[in-house]
């Protein structure tokens, strides 16, 4: 099955692990990513805050490609672009005189509908259809996840189409429950990290990460499982910074979930690139006899 | 905090009121000061007394400084907690997005430089080059603050900052999460064309 693919710029600087991966594990699976051509940033949440117009005119343009491939479905891996596209697709169909005016700059033009997924819905129907259990037979025995979604996989600033329960989403646990996995229930699944004021606003972030990791390390999990790439580089590189301050000892690897079912597949830590995380992730794999 | 009742004027408060609410798309006038919002947000130790509930009170007084210049306005993490929870729909982080936009139409400083230092920084390398080139924008970024500190003749904050990002640069070349080549798409033209466009047709 062939399925459009919009990769988005983290995942092709600093999170271009997850693009590997995300090639990876769908070939395994029989769904082949076809990357659209000259893509461009969705404005992430930035647009939001500095350019309405923008917020929407970016993943328009998209969009008008996306259609042209002539794929009906477009899986997008990234929380905020994901948010923002599905946003944009929304408020265009909404608003015929905002879609006219951008259309009308557009080589690729907006017409129809593209199914906009993110990747826990292509991986949800993987699972449904048997193919995640027939592909990935590896049992990994003694992992502990907190399954962790962050803002942008349930919470979008207009009203749209929302694929899994708001509050508490089950659709990464459903997926490591095909794999023989059982994920803790714990209370800061859908918590923020944070985002960007990890940088911009450090001790606003911390506090909010410094909170996820608590609660996780409190019962008893030995990794979390993401599928954002804002979540997890943040979650990642800041352990050694926000935990000192707020006394947590635990440093706890943060996995991608395709790292999960890459595993769990039978490829190895270099071929899905779990050795460039910032926080050691191989200790754990190793210990517990994985790698 | 906010203007005494005395000083209400109903016709600056409604004129307030319809902008805010137009431009974020958000119906103001439905918030009945429930709370669930102010319960919910994860920047609450942050944001001092102001809440997403008492947001809405300052627009609805017509008290325009004090909605554009505050805590919550700019530390707002755009989690969108306060929305989803919000029995009447309102999503308050619109209404945070949409003040700091009036706040530099207005030419006020912002409160939280860095942070409208970072978003803008962001959004134009998208511009710029089609997509975001992490390495450029945070350096922009990061000139943008270096500067204000230069003015203050703050030079230890210049230094520290120095410091932080180039540990936090060598950890990110350790692990090959630094991406060196410049990402670019075509189809800049098409968003520049579209942002002058707009730009022209706010100007009417």
């Amino acid at each position: 099955m062939d399925i459009a693919y919009y990769p988005g710029c983290s995942l092709k600087s600093s999170s271009a692990i997850y693009d590997v991966q995300n090639q990876r594990v769908f070939e395994a699976l029989g769904i082949h990513l076809k990357e659209i051509p000259d893509w461009n940033c969705c404005g992430a949440t930035s647009a939001g805050k500095v350019d309405d117009f923008l917020a929407i005119a970016m993943p328009a343009r998209n969009l008008g490609i996306a259609e042209a491939t002539g794929l009906g479905e477009m899986i997008i891996p990234c929380s905020a672009c994901y948010s923002r596209t599905l946003v944009a697709q929304c408020q265009l169909e909404k608003n015929p005189e905002l879609k006219e005016t951008i259309n009308a700059e557009l080589s690729k033009k907006i017409s129809g509908k593209i199914k906009i997924s993110s990747i826990l819905e292509v991986l949800l129907s993987a699972v449904e259809s048997g193919m995640v259990a027939q592909q990935a037979q590896k049992k990994l025995k003694g992992l502990k996840p907190a399954c962790y979604y962050g803002c942008m996989q349930t919470r979008f600033p207009f009203k749209v189409p929302v694929p899994d329960n708001v509050e508490n989403p089950q659709g990464m646990e459903k997926v490591l429950k095909a794999i023989g996995i059982q994920s803790l229930d714990w209370s800061y699944k859908t918590d923020c990290c944070g985002a960007s004021s990890a940088v911009n606003d450090e001790d606003a972030a911390d506090a909010l990460m410094a909170r996820i990791m608590k609660d996780a390390v409190a019962r008893g999990a030995n990794c979390f499982v993401v599928t954002c790439p804002m979540c997890q580089f943040n979650l990642d590189s800041q352990q050694n910074r926000f935990g000192p301050k707020h006394g947590i000892r635990e440093r706890l690897p943060v996995f991608f979930i395709t790292e999960i079912l890459g595993l769990a597949m039978g490829m190895g830590v270099e071929e899905l690139q779990i050795d460039r995380h910032l926080t050691d992730s191989t200790k754990l794999l190793k210990e517990l006899k994985l790698i | 905090m906010t203007i005494p009742a005395h000083e209400y004027d109903p016709e600056k408060a409604r004129s307030l009121m319809n902008e805010v609410s137009e431009r974020s798309g958000q119906n103001l006038s439905a918030c009945y000061q429930c709370r669930r919002c102010a319960a919910g947000c994860p920047v609450g130790e942050e944001t001092g007394y102001v809440t997403p509930d008492r947001l809405i009170r300052m627009i609805a007084l017509g008290d325009r400084r004090a909605a554009l210049e505050n805590e919550l306005v700019w530390r707002c993490v755009s989690c969108y907690t306060c929305g989803t929870r919000c029995p009447n729909d309102i999503q308050t982080a619109r209404i945070t997005e949409t003040l700091k936009k009036m706040a530099k139409e207005a030419h006020l400083e912002p409160l939280r430089p860095k942070i409208a230092d970072f978003h803008s920084s962001f959004l134009e390398s998208g511009v710029r080059w089609g997509r975001v080139n992490e390495m450029e924008f945070m350096g922009i970024y990061e000139m943008k603050g270096a500067l204000k500190n230069m003015k203050r003749k703050d030079f230890k904050a210049i230094a520290e900052e120095l410091k932080t990002q180039t540990d936090f640069g060598l950890t990110m070349l350790k692990h090959k999460r630094m991406h060196m080549g410049l990402l670019m798409s075509k189809g800049r033209k098409e968003i520049q064309k579209l942002q002058k466009k707009a730009k022209k047709q706010r100007g009417k």
